[in-house]
């Protein structure tokens, strides 16, 4: 019974954030809402009997592509200072951080 | 006896995990906002931990929900200390009860 | 015993649901980041209770990846995409 009722929270939340994932116009909010989705995901996968998957989504699915993610939301403002940028000759700018 | 002592911590740990939750959405600015989530993480998880620890049938399963807890504290003093240190480099004031 | 552990968890769950919230208002990048990392910590904890509520010993490697991996966002977040000259300028106040 309880076990049923923490399903269902948890698969309306996931279709709620997945939606909103989609439609968010603040580019960093999306992203936020993504490792948010992949925590909540899997937990999802250790409801469905799968923890192997589970290991896979916190690792990859939250961690390592939300990290990925943020840190190619920098590179979509353009010209920037410092910046690498095929259009332009590249010279003793500062690259990375 | 030993089911009901650690139902207990586990049961005590919950209180905090919310207060964390409303301190977040709740106080007013970012620091006081850290300040919510570290107890939630270091108190809540704690005793949640604390709880298990004691009805764990084995010592290795003691051992890895400590160790839990410790990565845990580790990765939350080491973030909220880089979050504020780059919320006062981008010159964001802490709250006082005038300027607000 | 199944029941109490995972109506707690159920509870830590609307707790995160709740959270939610701060993400979808959030004024700075740093408010939504920390939800986030809540979000992190209360992951740990639900499958630490589902894994003593279910009897699902495996589950605590999950809860044990989680914590190992809750910094990485953050981390990234603060040195990759808040810098000084990040997509997202806080307001600028006056210099102390």
């Amino acid at each position: 019974m309880i076990v049923s009722a923490f399903d269902l929270v948890l698969c309306l939340t996931l279709v709620w954030l997945a939606w909103h994932v989609l439609v968010s116009p603040d580019l960093f909010r999306a992203v936020v809402l993504f490792i948010s989705f992949g925590l909540l995901m899997a937990l999802a996968w250790v409801r469905l009997l799968a923890p192997d998957v589970a290991l896979a989504e916190a690792a990859i699915g939250s961690g390592l592509t939300g990290a990925l993610f943020l840190s190619a939301l920098r590179r979509l403002t353009p010209g920037r200072r410092g910046e690498r940028r095929v259009d332009r000759k590249e010279g003793g700018d500062d690259e990375g951080l | 006896m030993i089911d009901i002592v650690g139902t207990f911590f586990v049961i005590l740990g919950i209180p905090f995990f919310l207060s964390g939750t409303i301190g977040l959405l709740r106080l007013p600015d970012i620091y006081t906002r850290l300040h919510a989530l570290t107890k939630a993480d270091n108190v809540g998880l704690g005793f949640i931990i604390l709880g298990l620890a004691i009805q764990a049938t084995s010592w290795f399963e003691v051992a890895k929900l400590f160790l839990i807890w410790f990565l845990v504290l580790l990765a939350s003093a080491t973030s909220c200390h880089l979050v504020a240190d780059a919320a006062l480099r981008h010159n964001i004031k802490p709250w006082t009860k005038e300027r607000a | 015993m199944t029941t109490l552990y995972v109506g707690l968890a159920l509870v830590l769950l609307f707790s995160v649901i709740v959270g939610l919230l701060r993400i979808m208002w959030g004024p700075t990048a740093a408010d939504r980041m920390m939800a986030a990392q809540l979000f992190g910590t209360c992951g740990v904890a639900i499958l630490l209770l589902l894994s003593k509520g279910l009897g699902q010993l495996i589950v605590e490697d999950v809860a044990l990846v989680f914590a190992l991996l809750s910094a990485l966002a953050t981390v990234a977040f603060v040195r990759r995409t808040w810098t000084k000259e990040g997509p997202r300028q806080t307001k600028r106040l006056d210099h102390d």
